[in-house]
């Protein structure tokens, strides 16, 4: 009996460390649709997660640039990523949602066509933006291997540039 | 150390402070040298600053302030004469002083500032060097300074009699020998001032020997003071003469009180008297701060507290938020006013919302009150940087101020101090002429600059007047001719107000040269974009040959601010009310069309308009209304037409900003957050008139575009008509009778579905087909709420029902249909209405 408890907690040992080295290594994403692809950013990245809700247009911006909302007294900048990545204009749906990025002092929110789920990745299965994207100019950090799937990080300091 | 830094804080803010009131004080000497009152608090600044730059241990500063309390101290003495060259080494050692003070500030210490040479031409004035060299020697003699004065100064003259002009010497030794005698005459009538104190005295007696006794001792001293002083007056004294008699008469009133404060006994005998240099230490002391208290009764009393502005800043954010909640609450209350109309509990909420709107508008003025600064803060420098430019520029200038109790915010405080130095600088520079000038053309040899400041409403009004040449319009216009800025055609179209604005033209300046005051033609450039900044404005007034008046009219506060909401098509924007002048509803044949550009008449003016769907690029579908709402806006000093759909009404907003990313949108100065939790843009005034140059009008094209949008309908299925039914059948047979046509039909099963299409806006619909019963939404209704997009506004609504009374019809006409199609219809019939509506054309 003794013996099959130490081997149970052998084990658990053993799985709390791999847990821990894991966690070193571990990155948190979201992921979301945007058009046919999958995207993600980190998840400190992100302030929080709304459904639509109504905007004003802004005049003199890009058609990317949607307007501004108002989140609860400040006044935020919304981005369509659809038509950020050169992608044809949708009619919100049921699964649109507004994904409030920030970095630093500079927040934005995001227009994407639907949340996937949130992704533990290991560092070691996320591997360098295609060379044929340039590094500095790109808005992709990196690109995520899944067993079924590929992930784009996207690179949220380059996303909440202003580029106009 | 911390103690220490919090020491050095203090040190410091008190100094600044002392030293703006010390500018002031100077120039105002200069005009009256005699003025003891003015001498003992300028004193007493260098004697404050002294000493407690000497505890910190700022070896410098404390050098260069003791001279300069040494020089002060013969002035306060009457040893010394303030002349003008006095003047100008006290103020070169006063700014040499603030130099010192905002080193300290930024690095911590004082040193790396030359103060020798100031130092020593202290001294060398102090002794009479560069001072009044030919009345020194007549300064009686009771202390060990003054011999040494007199007795340098008895050199002095010699030398440069010597050297110089015999004449000149001639002169200063009559003119000395009638100082002389002027004094003698006035230390006779001296005498008898002090005894009349001493009667005052004995009355006092009667309460206290010992103070008593101080007090005549003192008065004799005062006397022997006023006496010196006296002597050196020369020419100039006999007019102040009679201001210094009433001053024994002052002194003894208050030195009562203040000789038994500093343990009265004791120190008498010491007073009179030590030699005047410790003495006059204590001395401005005991007078001072009595005199203040006379002056100002509770001044003393008031209790103050210094609060860091980054507090304030904080509190304010807090009530624009309140301001917003608050804004919010009444919507809401007018909501449910409206829904639930005789309940008992409206009148409660009624009375909590009042109260609460009552009590956020007082406190957001009293948070405004805390951060307001009399604008005497901004004020105080000028009297100085007039001396120095009528000096600089051999003119006589005076200064008048009114008004420098006026109160504004403290952001607004600091903004304005520049253009108002740009302003006063061109009235003495381009304004003020020469007094040779002035004396030809009739005019004082002195020339006047008031400076004005009073409230106006939510507005501060600053006033800059002077009495110089005026503005030559003729000159404004051949100058701006001549360097570019405007056309020859332009000129000659321009009114006497915009003739005057030209000098706010960057690269305009009607100054022959450059000189170190003025001539580059960027000051007054400067003046527009900063008053533009907080949403002011200038009125320019002259008379050539009367003067100049510029009216700055600026809002009190930044933060909050009331707006004009207007509307365009779906569109709100927010116009502060400040740079609002009025409104006016025109028709559209009002518009005319001058050179491209559309123009109304305003009164006897004219003025140029613009939409602002142009300038902010709305989309205007629909824009058929015979009628335009213009609003007048007025910003420093121009006008322009806005012109809009709609004019929402008046409302409180706070500014906020875009944020980072969109920060600098031309045009847009913020955003507030509106009672139904949307966000309206605010119009940015200044950046909107310089937009409105360059956009081109579309006002009076609408017309014809409509026509050619019409005309662009290439094909017949660039017609689109939808079709509302909920019955499949009936919406086959519509479908059937107008297919032949070839135009676009998009079939909806009820109201709702149809508004969901017409909101998603694929499509450009020409008309619809509405049938008048239906599940969900009927007929009536959906052709109300299609009315209320201003972009279907004009859409022809075609019923088509079963329903065939009179009641029905009246209803529908209504509700906004044009026509009425009682089912069963022949296809023919149908088809022919809805060709009639949408204008088909046949030919495509």
């Amino acid at each position: 009996m003794s013996e099959k408890l130490q081997q149970i907690i052998n084990k658990q040992h053993k799985s709390l460390a791999g847990d821990d080295t894991k966690i070193e290594e571990v990155i948190q994403l979201v992921g979301f649709i945007v058009g046919d692809e999958e995207f993600s950013v980190p998840i400190l990245s992100i302030q929080e997660i709304i459904k639509p809700i109504s905007w004003t247009r802004v005049p003199q911006t890009p058609p990317y640039i949607l307007g501004v909302f108002n989140l609860r007294g400040s006044v935020i900048p919304l981005i369509d990523l659809r038509s950020r990545f050169g992608l044809e204009v949708m009619k919100h749906t049921e699964d649109t949602r507004f994904i409030v990025m920030k970095n630093g002092d500079d927040v934005a929110g995001f227009v994407i066509d639907r949340l996937t789920e949130a992704i533990r990745l290991p560092k070691r299965d996320v591997g360098p933006a295609p060379e044929t994207i340039s590094t500095e100019e790109s808005m992709i950090d990196g690109v995520g291997k899944q067993a079924d799937r590929i992930v784009t990080i996207l690179k949220v300091r380059k996303l909440l540039e202003r580029n106009f | 150390m911390d103690e220490f830094q919090e020491i050095l804080q203090d040190f410091l803010i008190e100094s600044f402070e002392l030293i703006e009131q010390l500018d002031q004080d100077l120039v105002e000497l200069e005009s009256r040298p005699d003025d003891l009152d003015l001498l003992n608090r300028i004193f007493r600044v260098a004697h404050t600053i002294k000493g407690a730059s000497s505890f910190l241990n700022f070896d410098v500063l404390t050098h260069l302030t003791h001279h300069m309390e040494n020089l002060l101290n013969m002035a306060r003495h009457g040893d010394l004469e303030i002349e003008p060259n006095v003047m100008d080494v006290i103020l070169e050692s006063i700014d040499l002083m603030k130099a010192l003070l905002v080193r300290i500030r930024d690095s911590g210490e004082d040193s790396g500032l030359e103060i020798s040479g100031c130092v020593a031409r202290l001294d060398a004035v102090a002794n009479g060097e560069t001072g009044a060299p030919a009345e020194a020697p007549k300064v009686p003699e009771p202390e060990p300074v003054a011999v040494v004065a007199a007795a340098k100064s008895d050199d002095e003259p010699d030398y440069s009699a010597m050297s110089d002009a015999e004449v000149e010497a001639e002169i200063e030794r009559l003119l000395a020998v009638r100082q002389a005698e002027d004094a003698a005459k006035r230390s006779v009538k001296h005498e008898s001032k002090p005894q009349t104190e001493e009667e005052i005295d004995y009355e006092n007696l009667s309460d206290a020997e010992v103070e008593a006794e101080i007090e005549r001792l003192l008065a004799i001293r005062q006397a022997e003071d006023a006496a010196k002083r006296a002597a050196k007056g020369g020419s100039s004294a006999p007019a102040a003469q009679p201001a210094s008699v009433p001053e024994p008469k002052v002194q003894p009133a208050p030195e009562p009180k203040a000789a038994p404060a500093p343990v009265a006994a004791s120190t008498p005998p010491p007073v009179p008297a030590a030699a005047p240099k410790p003495a006059a230490a204590p001395a401005p002391r005991k007078t001072e701060p009595k005199e203040d208290g006379e002056n100002r009764g509770g001044a003393a009393v008031e209790q103050t507290i210094r609060v860091d502005v980054k507090r304030l800043d904080h509190l304010m954010n807090l009530i624009g938020e309140l301001v917003l909640g608050k804004n919010r609450l009444i919507k809401i209350n007018d909501d449910v006013e409206e829904r639930y109309e005789g309940e008992a509990f409206l009148e409660e909420l009624n009375q909590v919302v009042s109260i609460v709107s009552l009590v956020t508008t007082d406190l957001q003025i009293a948070v405004m009150k805390t951060r307001m600064l009399p604008i005497g803060k901004v004020f105080n420098k000028f009297p100085r940087m007039i001396r120095d430019l009528s000096r600089e520029l051999n003119k006589k200038i005076e200064l008048e101020i009114t008004g420098e109790d006026t109160e504004l915010d403290k952001s607004i405080v600091e903004e304005i101090g520049d253009p108002l130095v740009h302003i006063i600088r061109n009235s003495c520079d381009h304004g003020i002429e020469t007094p040779q000038v002035r004396l030809a053309a009739g005019k004082e040899e002195t020339g006047t600059i008031r400076l004005k400041a009073y409230h106006e409403g939510n507005h501060i009004v600053i006033q800059i007047i002077d009495d110089g040449k005026g503005l030559d319009i003729e000159m404004l216009k051949s100058k701006s001719v001549e360097k570019g800025i405007i056309t020859e055609k332009e000129a000659d179209m321009m009114s006497e107000k915009e003739a005057f604005g030209l000098i706010f033209r960057p690269g305009f300046s009607t100054a022959a040269q450059v000189t170190s005051v003025s001539g580059r033609g960027v000051g007054m450039d400067v003046v527009k974009t900063n008053i533009e900044k907080l949403n002011g404005m200038i009125d320019i007034d002259s008379e050539l040959g009367q003067g100049t008046s510029m009216k700055l009219k600026i809002p009190l506060t930044l933060a909050i601010i009331q707006a004009l909401l207007v509307g365009v098509q779906e569109e709100y924007y927010a116009i502060p009310l400040a740079s609002v002048l009025e409104t006016v509803r025109i028709s559209k044949d009002e518009i005319y069309t001058v050179e491209s550009r559309s123009v109304m008449r305003l009164r006897d003016e004219v003025l140029s308009l613009v939409h602002i769907g142009d300038i902010f690029e709305v989309e205007r579908v629909f824009d058929n209304n015979e009628h335009a709402y213009v609003v007048v806006l007025g910003l420093a000093e121009s006008k322009i037409g806005l012109i809009v759909d709609s004019l929402v009404g008046q409302e409180e907003i706070v500014i906020k900003s875009l944020g980072e990313y969109l920060k600098g949108i031309e045009g847009i100065a913020g955003a507030t957050i509106r009672g139904d939790g949307g966000v309206t843009l605010i119009v940015d005034v200044a950046a909107l008139m310089q937009m409105a140059k360059s956009v081109k009008s579309t006002v009076g094209q609408e017309n014809n575009e409509k026509k050619g949008r019409s005309g662009s309908k290439n094909s017949a299925s660039d017609y689109c008509v939808m079709i509302v039914d909920d019955s499949k059948t009936d919406r086959t047979i519509m479908r059937k009778s107008i297919e032949p046509l070839g135009i676009t039909l998009i079939e909806a099963t009820d109201g709702v579905e149809a508004l969901n299409i017409l909101k998603q806006g694929d499509h450009n619909f020409d008309a619809m087909l509405i049938d008048i019963e239906m599940p969900r939404m009927d007929g009536y209704t959906l052709a109300a709420e299609i009315k209320k997009y201003n972009k279907y506004k004009n859409m022809p609504l075609i019923a088509v029902t079963s329903r065939n009374g009179k009641a029905d019809r009246m209803r529908g006409v209504e509700s906004g249909m044009v026509e009425y199609i009682t089912k069963p219809y022949s296809p023919e019939y149908l088809m022919n209405v809805v060709k009639r509506n949408i204008k088909f054309n046949e030919g495509l």
